[in-house]
């Protein structure tokens, strides 16, 4: 075939080629299917990516069409409700596995030494997703996103010192005013998908350079190959993770479309103010100590995640036992867990 | 696992995850379905009556198909703008928030609809009520019926024995439906409370407090209506806020259909029957039967219907009595009465020479006369002709009106007039009693001008050569010289054997005067040989 | 010999084997991405314009001078629709949009002052909806205007019309249909 020869001669790629070039060995572990968690928030972030670009071309982020223009994209574009919901359940579901990722990688250990810097960009993307999260759900500019908004701003300012001026920056005022949702915007839909893009490069640069975490399990025979490419045998994994995922997404967002609130209001305050689903945790934290203790002790709690790596050390060290953190892993999941489901089950 | 297992279940799942896009495809195509069957004609429901159309596609969902499919809904009028009341109402009442009335009235209708309400409050049939408590309305209240309820005098198994007979029943479900009623609504000392107790003023707001005051509510507060009384759409309806008729009589709830005001049908509901089957007249006739056979053609959805532009192949009722058409300039009356020249509805017709009331004038002084009308029957008449003249030639016009003034004449002059004057020298020589109905010749006289008389002028007027003859002067004939002189002649025998002589002389010379007249000559002549 | 002839044939139908699956795989993955990359398409593809409708408003008589009455589109915005003359004609009335360009409060019209007033900030707007005061001035906003019509007396507005008929089944909880059956 000469044109097949055309391009090989002029793009030298091949199977052989492309196995070279990312011939990084995968570990056999990685053959469980729930250690491949790490390439599911990869993927819905690029789901995240496409649907995004494709809904910014009809939304319009000013508050008198911002809400409207969401409404066009429901009612009236071709398979608009279908793209909108699928971005809205991707955001969930990514929320959700980065969230289990990153449990996984603190169960197993896997941001000891040498890879206590990766642990930090995880904490940088986690912090980024839950941004994301925040910032999209203003852009529908409904009453609950309006006021979750303005109650997001009012706990920022509550920081000593830099409070007020971070409260400033991201209303670009004093309160909620007409400037303040292409801030949303423009955080949502080009600072914080860049700044993940360069973060997850880095990520996986680090995985590539430090190579996977490698964990033995008792029913490997012995002599047997510990490792197995990537590609195609990893790939095509990832890609049945991928159109798993797909099929997920798709049910529910047939099953369950995005819906609209009423527009906001902001003289009238909705009785029930809720963030979403994944900052419960905090909302519930927040409303059992009084203002700048609630924001001090959970920016405090941040810091112990985003330093655990070193922590970890320092524990190992002085309880001289490599499973401390298991117990304290678990303390932590149960209070989290604990608290989003208190936090659903009170309207208060 | 194998990657040869891995392909094949991703290719497995690459068609699970496109069953899904099917599905996807197929909820899209339903949406768009739903939305292309309403944005053909761009139907919104008006913010203001979005609850109202909410609740009741539940439950009364035929109300609102028939509002869908209106005119009024392409316009944004939806049930607010209707039947929304004002404050003062008499009517109404709280509706869920919403302070409405239950009949929408030609004054509701006339606040957009101006000029329309003041030609037809303008007509006859405005006026349509007026006959309640007239001559018609004694047959259906006493005659039929009974002005007092009284008790059953058996009793009906699975009904209520000790329910009252309302005499006024007749009336009710007969007379008013389409002459309409005189609304009322229930008082709390059991009377009733009409317009003439609450004294509306110039906007239909009730001035007297006191009948206000004694409006009886139901538990909700709604003002309960005289059952006799409502439901009605009688085209003279005599509204509680003291405006008359009813736009619903013709332009029917809740689609309003222009389309069926412009079919003989609709008129149907009323002019129908013994005594003015103008609708099977008009069947019989060659306007009918064109109409019949080219309705296709008639263009009846048109939003504009004038004729000689919008149609031409048959007229209707409407067409000829209040349509626009190219010769008036495409102007719509609704007031029927405007194209009408003879008055058929009495025993002797008059031509409809109307005064600056729209009452006809009944005075004789020429010089007088004409400074009383206003709107001549000949004015009238030329209206109707230029319905006519789009399709018959000026020469045919003018010899049909001879045609039809002829016949309304020969009834007036050898019937009518005699008819009425035997009639009357009865009742003047009280050889017969002033109540009406309770002797036979009032009923012989009755069907003659009323029933019969009328059948042969409305046959003339509207071309129905069978109403006209055998339907009419035939049956008029036979009854003038079969039953009616015998029944007078018989009354003037017995009133002679009471010893009222000089009475029945008198009677007598009236009915043999007239009998002598030469066109009732040929059955005498016989009997003389 | 046989050996080797069946080493090869299972070479031979490995080969196939594996091109059978890849090429399986491809096409599930080209029929699934693909069509979702045509929908894609098709959302990017311009929608229908919104039908627009003529709406009827008022009875132009009924609105006196310096007045103002609240109408409500289809698709529930709210418009104040004012009269500042008297000559009968579409040119005495203006239809503007209630919603205040800035947070998107409700404005209302005050007659003694001839403005629109917006509560949430003190934004004013004067009665042609031009910003006054307040943060509407500082940004130069002004409320958004509406057609209007005057046929036969009648006041009509041109509004987007709602495609969606009724999307709720929602009952007012005491609402009883068997009033008429239970008489």
């Amino acid at each position: 075939m000469p044109l097949m020869k055309w391009f090989q001669e002029r793009i030298p790629i091949s199977g052989e080629s492309i196995r070279e070039l990312t011939n990084e060995p995968v570990p056999n572990h990685l053959k469980k299917w729930w250690f491949c968690l790490g390439g599911t928030p990869a993927y819905l972030f690029l789901v995240q990516i496409v649907t995004g670009i494709l809904l910014a071309i009809y939304y319009e982020s000013s508050t008198r069409t911002a809400h409207e223009s969401i409404r066009y994209i429901t009612e009236e574009v071709s398979f608009g409700w279908y793209l909108r919901s699928l971005h809205k359940w991707a955001a969930t579901l990514m929320i959700a596995a980065v969230i289990l990722h990153q449990m996984r990688v603190y169960f197993t250990a896997s941001y000891r030494k040498p890879r206590e810097l990766n642990w930090m960009i995880g904490m940088c993307l986690l912090a980024c997703t839950l941004g994301a999260g925040f910032t999209g759900y203003s852009l529908v500019y409904e009453q609950l996103s309006y006021w979750g908004a303005t109650v997001g701003a009012n706990i920022a300012e509550t920081v000593p010192i830099v409070g007020t001026f971070f409260k400033k920056m991201l209303l670009a005022g004093d309160v909620y005013n007409d400037k303040t949702l292409p801030r949303f915007y423009i955080l949502h839909a080009a600072i914080i998908p860049v700044t993940m893009i360069l973060l997850i490069m880095v990520h996986i640069a680090f995985i590539r350079m430090q190579g996977v975490t490698k964990i033995h399990f008792a029913d490997e025979k012995e002599g047997e190959a510990k490792e197995f490419n990537f590609f195609p045998d990893h790939l095509l994994t990832e890609i049945i993770m991928g159109l798993v995922l797909m099929v997920i997404l798709s049910a529910l967002a047939t099953v369950f479309p995005a819906t609209m609130g009423p527009k906001a209001n902001p003289l009238v305050t909705p009785e029930v103010i809720k963030p979403e689903w994944f900052f419960y945790v905090f909302f519930r934290w927040l409303k059992l100590f009084s203002g700048t203790v609630a924001v001090l002790s959970s920016g405090f709690i941040v810091f112990v995640m985003f330093a655990w790596p070193f922590i970890d050390k320092w524990l190992v060290k002085k309880t001289k036992s490599e499973d401390t953190h298991v117990w304290i892993g678990i303390l932590g999941v149960l209070a989290i867990v604990g608290f989003t489901i208190w936090e659903a089950a009170v309207k208060h | 696992m194998t990657n040869e297992t891995k392909k094949m279940i991703i290719a497995g799942l690459g068609g699970i995850f496109l069953l899904s896009l099917v599905f996807v495809q197929w909820m899209e195509v339903i949406r768009k379905k739903e939305e292309a069957g309403l944005s053909d004609t761009h139907i919104s429901i008006p913010a203001a009556s979005l609850d109202c159309v909410e609740c009741h596609a539940e439950s009364s969902p035929a109300i609102v198909a028939h509002w869908k499919g209106s005119t009024h809904a392409k316009k944004g009028v939806a049930c607010v703008e209707c039947h929304q009341a004002e404050e003062g109402d008499i009517d109404g009442f709280s509706h869920y928030g919403v302070h409405i009335a239950t009949i929408v009235t030609p004054r509701d209708c006339g606040r957009c609809h101006a000029e329309v309400t003041h030609e037809f409050e303008a007509s006859h049939h405005a006026a349509a009520a007026n006959i309640l408590a007239s001559l018609d309305n004694f047959l259906a209240e006493t005659v039929e019926g009974s002005r007092i309820p009284f008790d059953p005098h058996s009793p009906t198994p699975g009904f209520d024995s000790n329910k009252k007979v309302n005499g006024m029943a007749s009336v009710s479900s007969g007379c008013k439906q389409c002459h309409g009623s005189k609304v009322a609504l229930l008082a709390t000392d059991g009377k009733m409370i009409t317009v003439d107790d609450l004294k509306p003023d110039a906007d239909g707001k009730p001035t007297n407090l006191e009948a206000i005051a004694r409006v009886k509510k139901d538990e909700n507060g709604n003002p309960l209506f005289d059952h006799n009384t409502w439901p009605n759409t009688g085209i003279g309806r005599i509204n509680l806020d003291g405006s008359k008729g009813s736009c619903s009589a013709c332009h029917s709830r809740h689609d309003f259909s222009p389309r069926r005001a412009r079919q003989p049908e609709n008129c149907g509901k009323c002019h129908l029957g013994p005594d003015h089957p103008q609708k099977e007249i008009y069947e019989e006739s060659k306007h009918g039967v064109a109409y019949r056979d080219l309705r296709d053609k008639m263009n009846l959805d048109g939003e504009s219907w004038i004729l000689g532009k919008d149609y031409s192949h048959a007229p209707t009722c409407a067409t000829c009595h209040m349509s626009g058409n190219t010769r008036n300039g495409g102007k719509i009356t609704h007031d029927p009465g405007r194209r009408i020249s003879w008055t058929n509805r009495p025993p002797v017709s008059l031509p409809l020479d109307t005064d600056a009331n729209g009452k006809i004038v009944t005075e004789t002084d020429p010089v007088k006369r004409l400074a009383l009308v206003k709107d001549s029957a000949q004015n009238k008449r030329n209206r109707m002709k230029d319905v006519c003249l789009h399709c018959h030639t000026p020469n045919y016009v003018n010899s049909f009106y001879k045609q039809y003034d002829d016949l309304v004449i020969l009834f007036n002059e050898k019937f009518a007039k005699p008819g009425k004057k035997i009639m009357n020298s009865l009742w003047e020589q009280k050889l017969i009693s002033k109540q009406q109905f309770d002797d036979k010749v009032e009923w012989t006289w009755f069907y003659l001008w009323h029933h019969e008389g009328r059948r042969a002028r409305h046959g003339a007027a509207m071309m129905a050569p069978d109403y006209t003859h055998w339907h009419g002067m035939y049956e008029v004939a036979e009854r003038f010289y079969m039953e009616l002189v015998p029944e007078v002649r018989e009354i003037i025998e017995e009133a002679r054997h009471k010893g009222k002589e000089k009475q029945a002389d008198e009677a007598e010379k009236v009915l043999n005067a007239i009998l002598s007249r030469p066109e009732h000559q040929w059955q005498s002549a016989d009997k003389e040989k | 010999m046989d050996e080797k002839v069946s080493s090869e044939n299972q070479d031979k139908r490995n080969q196939r084997r594996n091109f059978l699956s890849t090429a399986l795989m491809g096409l599930g993955l080209a029929a699934s991405y693909g069509t979702l990359a045509t929908m894609a398409g098709r959302f990017l593809y311009p929608a229908k314009p919104t039908p627009k409708q003529w709406a009827f408003v008022a009875v132009a008589r009924s609105i006196p001078v310096g007045s103002s009455l609240s109408y409500q589109t289809p698709k529930g915005e709210k418009v104040a629709i004012t009269r500042h003359r008297d000559k009968g004609l579409v040119d005495d009335f203006i239809a503007l949009s209630s919603t205040c360009p800035h947070l998107g409060c409700q404005v209302h019209w005050e007659s003694q002052n001839s403005r629109f007033f917006c509560p949430c900030h003190n934004g004013t707007f004067d009665q042609f909806g031009k910003g006054t005061g307040g943060p509407p001035k500082d940004s130069q906003m002004s409320l958004p205007q509406y057609p209007l019509k005057i046929e036969k007396g009648m006041l009509f507005i041109e509004v987007a019309a709602s495609l969606s008929w009724i999307k709720t089944n929602k009952k007012p909880s005491s609402v009883s249909f068997d009033d008429a059956r239970r008489v």
